[in-house]
């Protein structure tokens, strides 16, 4: 469950320091020294090798020379942006990659940290399913009372997963009326309740469409009555109607 | 909303219940707009005798609606009618739904008003001595007048039947604005257009006025007159039945009455019924018994004041009138007026109102609209998956365009996948894009739910699966009747496993029915 905000906080301890008696940076050569300014003038956005060439027009084998000596030399560092994984960027030792290369909390290593956030979201339906409806605070408040994460989310968090939870049409965004079940809440605010009235999590209702060959068929434009694809020889209809 | 689709599947029903001649002449009409009996002959390069019987038919069925212009200008002519023919995309449809309204009247009604129905249904229009006939033939015991006059009655009363239209009314001629300002006209003709089609104005100046439209009672002379004056102006004898009916309202004529008077069923009564049935089903899928309760209270009472079939907000009542409905039946005798008050704050209205006097009025259209959008996220859950489905319903909740970054953001999809899926919506026409150009090598993207173009996709697609669905139905009935034969008959699993698969066919197919009454008609 929290493996994935200990390998990112494993990722923040791999920063060192440099090191301060023999400063490596004068010793670095007239390219190195190009590059150095360059991808430390980017700050925590980083920079792609491909603009680090186009704005030095260091050639390639002296540019890719020039990057191996610094990372050994602990000046930069290779970083995974969420972007383009493919991309190599690099950054500044002393800089931590901003929240657009890394994704923010919810990305590990520049991918989506899915097993974590299914867990985290699976844990916020529980608590609105058995309080029924609930407050954002509330969902924070119990989260943080549960102990089951060692991680300490911001309300923005929760509201992130919360808002993905009302896409998925799990729970219910709702306004209090301060009537009957909203009586301890004031009126006007936002809180979340379950989607299905009996408290049982149900799956969203399968359409009239939804429930035919045609509503889900990928080749419905190219059906005609007398084509090559047509209803009395479709193999979707066939299929469905073999029970 | 004549889709591609709908014409096709309009033109497969017409093929299926009258044949190939009929249904050439109704999809010529159907595909170039109301047409004059030389183009029709024309076009289908039919015979005229073939067209005229084609046409009589239609017309009989309530398929299509003659009339002609007004032609203005003319000194001293009169007005010179050259009759035009329209096809009733909505009413051929209505064709697959008869088990539907069958159903709501035998519910509603008995089994006497049922099959009055089924007679008007099966023959498109007919006299009162028309149906007493067939009461007749239908039942060996012989059937009384009165009880066909008393089941009509009850019908009437009902507004499932009506009174037919003109056979040919005169319609204005399309205001056409002046062409000095041309902007301006093109605009307001724009308007205009949206606000009144062709077929709306038609049907305005054929429907009988609402005091005569149910109504038993009728004025014998004005009948006659509307059956041998052709060349009089419609529009007059409305002007003069006016009249006539004000001086004549006590003098009853019921000794011909039935002979004249054509009855038909009412559909726009069958489809408010239907409309507000699938608005109960919707509230009952998400809120409690009691919110069902109320509305469904709410909707019997006011029914009969609504003006058309969208309407978009529920004819206001106060707290108090709600009340006596709901426990006038039995499940809602156990609620009480807190529960009623409580009930319609689920419902939409607002909760300020403390007093019992204040009316209540329910927002149709939005549980409308929210059955809609249910029925577009299924499909797209089915066809693109969960990640689209999330994706699909924060672009529709929106409503303006988002960037490709901020849709993964929220949606908690990996950013490399967002683009895919999001291309794989659009190229099916499920969502709209745009492309923004920061720099010459920079450019992102913009992603929206168009819903009215969408909506009309989505319908198109419908038309599209329920004339499948019948062409398979088809398909498999034949290929029963193929196989009973003596020499290789089907044995009992065999037999029973075709039934099945009609039963299948047929049960999707009004299922299907219903989500393309969603999306065309409510």
């Amino acid at each position: 469950m929290s493996a994935g905000m200990n390998r990112s906080q494993g990722l923040s301890s791999l920063k060192r320091k440099q090191p301060d008696s023999k400063s490596p940076i004068e010793s670095l050569t007239e390219h190195e020294r190009i590059l150095y300014n360059l991808i430390r003038s980017k700050q925590d956005m980083a920079i792609w090798t491909r603009d680090m060439k186009r704005e030095t027009n260091i050639p390639d084998n002296v540019l890719n020379k020039s990057l191996k000596s610094l990372q050994a030399k602990k000046l930069i560092k290779e970083v995974v942006t969420i972007q383009n994984k493919g991309r190599k960027h690099y950054i500044a030792t002393e800089f931590e990659p901003s929240k657009e290369i890394t994704g923010g909390a919810w990305y590990v290593e520049g991918s989506l940290d899915t097993e974590f956030i299914n867990f985290l979201k699976k844990h916020c339906v529980k608590i609105i399913y058995e309080q029924k409806i609930v407050t954002l605070e509330e969902i924070l408040d119990t989260i943080r009372r549960s102990r089951a994460f060692n991680v300490e989310f911001t309300t923005q968090q929760i509201e992130e997963i919360v808002n993905a939870l009302v896409l998925d049409n799990e729970i219910l965004e709702v306004k209090s009326t301060g009537m009957g079940e909203f009586n301890s809440i004031p009126i006007g605010k936002v809180c979340y309740r379950c989607a299905s009235k009996a408290g049982l999590k149900a799956e969203p209702k399968i359409g009239a469409m939804a429930s035919i060959p045609c509503g889900v068929c990928p080749q419905i434009s190219l059906c005609t009555p007398d084509g090559i694809i047509s209803p009395t020889t479709c193999v979707y209809y066939t299929k469905w109607l073999d029970f | 909303m004549a889709t591609p689709y709908g014409i096709k599947l309009a033109v497969h029903l017409i093929t299926n219940h009258f044949g190939n001649l009929v249904a050439k002449v109704c999809e010529n009409l159907l595909r170039r707009g109301p047409l004059t009996l030389q183009q029709v002959i024309r076009y289908t390069e039919l015979t005229p005798q073939q067209v005229k019987n084609s046409l009589l038919i239609l017309i009989q069925h309530n398929c299509i609606q003659a009339f002609s212009f007004e032609s203005q200008g003319g000194f001293g002519d009169g007005p010179k009618a050259n009759t035009q023919y329209l096809a009733l995309f909505g009413n051929i449809l209505h064709r697959m739904r008869f088990p539907k309204f069958l159903e709501i009247v035998s519910r509603e009604l008995d089994q006497e008003c049922k099959e009055l129905l089924e007679g008007l249904l099966q023959n498109g229009r007919l006299t009162l001595v028309q149906m007493v006939e067939r009461a007749k033939s239908k039942r060996k015991d012989g059937c009384r007048e009165d009880v066909v006059q008393e089941g009509l009655t009850k019908l009437l009363a009902a507004h499932f039947v009506e009174r037919c239209p003109a056979p040919e009314p005169l319609v204005p001629e399309p205001v056409k604005v002046e062409t000095t300002s041309k902007k301006r006209g093109a605009k307001s003709a724009k308007i205009n257009e949206e606000s009144e089609t062709i077929e709306q104005r038609v049907l305005a100046a054929a429907g009988p006025m609402e005091a005569q439209r149910f109504s038993m009672i009728t004025n014998t002379e004005f009948d006659v007159n509307g059956e041998t004056s052709t060349d009089d102006s419609p529009s007059l004898i409305v002007g003069e039945k006016r009249k006539r009916d004000s001086l004549e309202l006590d003098r009853e004529s019921t000794a011909e009455e039935g002979e004249v008077v054509l009855w038909r069923a009412n559909f726009e009564e069958f489809l408010r019924r239907l409309r507000h049935m699938a608005c109960i089903e919707n509230v009952r899928a998400s809120l409690d018994d009691g919110a069902v309760k109320v509305l469904k209270a709410k909707l019997d009472a006011t029914r009969g004041l609504e003006k058309k079939v969208k309407t978009e907000k529920s004819v206001p009542l106060s707290l108090d009138n709600i009340f006596e409905e709901v426990i006038k039946s039995e499940e809602g005798r156990v609620m009480t007026l807190d529960d009623v008050r409580a009930s319609l704050v689920q419902l939409g209205c607002p909760a300020s109102a403390r007093g019992t006097a204040d009316s209540y009025s329910i927002d149709l259209k939005k549980i409308i609209e929210s059955a809609q959008n249910d029925e577009v996220e299924s499909i797209v859950l089915k066809r693109y998956g969960r990640d689209a489905y999330r994706i699909f319903r924060l672009l529709s909740k929106n409503g303006r365009l988002v960037e490709t970054d901020k849709i993964s953001d929220t949606t908690f999809v990996e950013k490399k996948d967002a683009p895919k899926i999001l291309y794989k919506m659009w190229k099916d026409e499920y969502l709209h894009m745009e492309k923004l150009v920061l720099a010459p090598n920079r450019n992102i993207l913009l992603w929206k739910v168009n819903k009215r173009p969408l909506w009309e996709h989505v319908l198109d697609e419908m038309f599209h699966a329920a004339l499948n669905l019948s062409l398979r139905a088809a398909y498999e009935w034949d290929k029963e009747k193929e196989v009973i034969n003596p020499l290789e008959a089907m044995t009992k699993e065999e037999r029973q496993k075709q039934k099945n698969i009609r039963i299948l066919l047929d049960s999707s197919l009004l299922k299907l029915d219903d989500a393309i009454m969603l999306f065309h008609n409510f």
